[in-house]
């Protein structure tokens, strides 16, 4: 049979599903009974009871005290029974000889008294082991290091006890397990560092490791005894979960075997509850460790998991207070960047510190930014898809980034593991930690794909063979550990709430802006009907005196009164082309196909009256249609062709020249030219200012705001205008539209 | 022709009032003038309510009315008489110093006859003036509705 046959036909769950709490048997080397009642009634119980206790109990007849002579027992059972202890421990003298009882309780009221023979010697009572176990408690108290305190107390555990070989195993989320420490003479081979696979101590014996802290096999070549039991007791076979003869699976046994040892011991290792680790004790001999020693390497195993505890949760808060002060770094730059990669990008080494990664980015809509060592763009762009995609949760960590996303295998050598958290519930936007392949040599004992060494009898048996074997494991970085996952949830939190923050302040900047226009609008209103009303008044009256009194007053005061009736004119005549001005701000802007052609024939007839009695000469070209909003485009048209009539007013024959084009940029370009009197190239960036004038008010009339009004109306369309001029040159102004097939 | 009817002239302003007339003057119309100086009062006089419950029956020929008015302000007015099925067909003449899209806009959505922004130039004022005058004093027919006597 090849091996590819041998694992589809091994159902590596089996064992998974052995029943190993109710094996219906223990183990030889102690007796069983189960008693019920006040009258502690025999109604279970081992078939080796008769022989090891010297009394037959008739199953349902026979009480206790019938079987255990002197009654203290008896009263002692009573005692425990009315108090919430789990386990009741007791040396009993029957006969000839000396036992350690050990009592728990069973389920539906059936109290199970187990025994086993104590050792002859004083040696192991708890009274002469008490000093060493305080040495020993010392000696655990005083160590900072897991590999210390793993091999000190594996040391310590063979000293108590003499097994050949005593393990620290450690196991892992997947319930694989490590050799952590190890101490051992040469009867048995070494397995420090050496991975075990999780399928060699199954689900529900690592449940009862939970359970049951200590368990012994005293030798593996053992007979079970099997459990008898009263009718009225033996419908449900006796669940022996916290039994402390318990026969083992036969697929333990064998694998002991395969192991090389004959007798066996575990203590477990529990930290908060969870099952962290056992103490394994191997013997290549048969070897008995009395019920007390047990205890006592309970009770170490428990000081070891204390203080295992305490070391782990202390690098634990090391590191999280390592991440929390670059969290806060992170943090406080934010508080001072507008946007908040912005403030990542400020202190690289904290960002990328915070996951301990090689690399990072963040995405916010279609902008990306990645410091240290990332796959390419667009392979961050395809993880970025493939998160969305799949949904994956707002806080995603994997250390196997190809077994996800199968052409992330391109770029293991720079992320072979991600970390990514979203930071806006509404678009795209996530930062990512990368993680490069690395490359474990991990020795397993036994090749963990093959864990069943063969089938025979339709039953399936434990491996046999415990040689190194060494798996290059690839595609993976290191794992993300909590703390880094809980530093990366945190920020994530932190950002949310800056980006919400942000996004209010916008929100309220937007209202304050809305209302300080409301305010504008209103101003602008007043303005035009308060500030214009007494201009025209002024101009009113001054013109009805003329009327009246024109023909008596002296040249110089008819030249007064011109004055006056001048200055409010043109005063009138601002108001009204600022309230323009502020209008277009405000206007909403109605694009069409615009012919632009049609729009200069339509300002040159606007512009007529200044055409009179004037020698121009037209140079008109056929224009490119624009994307625009026909009225305003005009009135850019009134204004650039009024002025090159204003200012070649001096020439014969002016000459302006209107022509377009479509740009390089795609953008229409129109040009308005002169001949006139142009102007200095030093100033044409004041050329488009508010009341910027660059000649006096004398030689040219006009407010200085039409030029201001035709860049407002060009940046309103997203063009641009400029001008090009030379002082008795003429000028040329260019803007830019949007094509109208665009 | 229908006999000549008033015009009336809401406006608030003195200065305003005093140069109105002025250009009206100048037109030599045959009609009569009447003042009111707020939209309250004005619609009170074109209603014959309030201090005008004995004047003669009768509309006018146009009403000339000031934006900004004080009390009910024009487009007030303008709103009162054009939602009202006896006043409906009154021509009304809206006559401001605002350039403002809006006013305009509204005065339309209201039903406004005419809208004038008084220029700064009092020649062309004087012109829109004497034109309105002319226009709704002497030349345009009154609705046969609004001709009863």
């Amino acid at each position: 049979m090849s091996d590819g046959e041998l694992t589809d036909l091994v159902d590596l769950t089996a064992c998974d599903r052995e029943p190993i709490h109710i094996p219906g048997s223990i183990q030889p080397h102690g007796a069983l009974l189960g008693i019920v009642g006040a009258e502690h009634t025999i109604v279970h119980a081992s078939a080796n009871a008769a022989a090891f206790l010297g009394v037959a109990p008739v199953l349902g007849r026979t009480r206790l005290g019938e079987v255990v002579g002197d009654g203290r027992l008896e009263a002692d059972i009573a005692v425990w029974l009315a108090g919430d202890q789990a386990t009741m421990l007791r040396s009993v003298r029957v006969g000839e000889h000396c036992f350690n009882v050990v009592t728990h309780r069973g389920a539906d009221d059936v109290v199970l008294v187990e025994f086993e023979e104590a050792p002859d010697s004083e040696t192991h009572t708890l009274d002469a082991l008490y000093p060493r176990l305080r040495h020993f408690i010392e000696q655990l108290q005083n160590l900072s290091e897991i590999a210390a305190l793993a091999s000190t107390a594996a040391r310590q555990v063979r000293e108590l006890t003499g097994f050949d070989r005593v393990l620290i195993y450690r196991f892992d989320e997947d319930g694989a397990g490590t050799v952590i420490g190890e101490d051992r003479n040469d009867a048995l081979p070494a397995y420090l560092d050496l991975r075990f696979p999780g399928s060699d101590i199954p689900k529900q014996a690592r449940e009862l490791y939970r359970l049951n802290r200590t368990r012994i096999i005293p030798d593996a070549l053992y007979q079970p005894v099997p459990l008898l039991a009263h009718p009225d007791y033996g419908k449900e076979p006796l669940d022996l979960t916290h039994s402390v003869l318990r026969s083992v699976s036969p697929v333990h046994v064998e694998y002991m075997r395969n192991m090389g040892t004959h007798a066996s011991m575990s203590v477990s290792i529990l930290i908060e509850g969870e099952l962290w680790g056992l103490i394994a004790c191997h013997n290549a001999e048969a070897k008995r460790v009395p019920l007390q020693l047990r205890g006592a390497c309970d009770l170490l195993g428990q000081v070891l998991a204390a203080q295992m505890g305490a070391l782990i949760r202390t690098q634990e808060i090391g590191k999280r207070v390592r991440l929390k002060s670059l969290q806060t770094e992170l943090l406080s730059l934010m508080a001072q960047e507008d946007v908040f990669s912005d403030a990542l990008l400020k202190n690289p080494s904290a960002w990328r510190g915070l996951a301990s990664a090689d690399g990072a980015a963040v995405i916010v809509g279609q902008t990306l930014l990645a410091s240290g060592a990332c796959p390419r763009e667009d392979q961050i762009r395809e993880i970025v898809s493939w998160l969305e995609e799949t949904k994956a949760p707002d806080v995603f960590a994997t250390d196997a980034l190809p077994d996800h996303m199968p052409s992330a295998a391109a770029f293991i050598d720079k992320a072979a593991g991600v970390l990514a958290i979203t930071v806006s519930e509404m678009h795209a936007s996530y930062i990512l930690w990368f993680r490069p392949e690395a490359v474990r040599t991990v020795n397993w004992s036994g090749d963990p794909r093959k864990p069943a060494g063969a089938v025979s009898d339709d039953r399936l048996h434990p491996r046999q063979s415990f040689e190194i074997w060494k798996e290059q494991v690839r595609g993976r970085s290191l794992p993300w550990d909590t703390a880094e996952l809980e530093a990366a949830r945190e920020l994530r939190a932190a950002v949310i709430a800056i980006v919400l923050r942000q996004a209010e302040e916008m929100a309220s900047l937007s209202d304050e802006l809305q209302r300080s226009n409301k305010e504008l609008e209103a101003f602008s209103y007043s303005i035009s009907h308060d500030l214009r009303a007494p201009f025209r008044h002024i101009v009113g009256y001054a013109e009805l005196l003329t009327e009246r009194e024109g023909d008596k007053l002296d040249p110089q005061s008819g030249h007064y009164l011109e004055s006056i009736k001048t200055a409010a004119i043109s005063a009138g005549r601002l108001v009204d082309d600022l309230l323009g001005f502020s209008h277009l701000g405000r206007a909403s802007l109605a694009t069409s196909p615009t012919d632009m052609d049609k729009l200069v024939t339509e300002a040159r007839r606007t512009l007529e009256p200044e055409t009179q009695g004037r020698h121009i000469d037209w140079k008109v070209s056929a224009l490119p249609p624009a994307q625009a909003d026909p009225s305003l485009v005009r009135q850019v048209l009134v204004n650039l062709i009024g002025n090159a009539l204003k200012y070649s007013r001096g020439r014969n024959p002016a000459v302006i020249e209107v022509s377009g084009r479509i740009g390089e940029d795609g953008q229409a370009v129109y040009t308005v030219r002169d001949n006139g009197v142009g102007f200095d190239m030093a100033y044409a960036g004041k050329l488009f200012g508010v009341f910027q004038r660059l000649h006096r008010i004398e030689e040219f009339e006009g407010t200085g705001i039409g030029l201001a009004i035709s860049r407002r109306i060009v940046e309103r369309h997203r063009g641009r205008i400029w001008a090009e001029g030379a002082v008795g040159q003429g000028a040329a102004f260019h803007f830019t539209l949007p094509p109208a097939d665009a | 022709m229908a006999d000549l009817r008033p015009i009336l002239l809401v406006e608030d302003s003195p200065q305003d009032l005093e140069l109105t007339l002025a250009a009206l003057a100048k037109c030599q119309l045959a009609n009569e003038i009447v003042v009111t100086r707020d939209g309250a009062q004005a619609l009170d006089w074109l209603q014959r309510k309030g201090e005008f419950t004995d004047r003669t029956a009768g509309d006018p020929a146009v009403v000339l009315l000031d934006l900004k008015l004080p009390k009910l302000d024009g487009l007030e007015v303008l709103e009162r008489v054009k939602g009202d099925e006896h006043m409906r067909s009154i021509p009304v003449v809206m006559l401001t110093s605002s350039r403002e899209e809006k006013d305009l806009v509204r005065s339309y959505q209201l039903g406004v006859n005419a809208f004038v922004v008084k220029p700064v130039e009092f020649r062309e004022f004087f012109e829109a003036i004497q034109d309105l005058g002319v226009f709704w004093g002497i030349l345009n027919e009154p609705p046969p509705r609004a001709a009863k006597s």
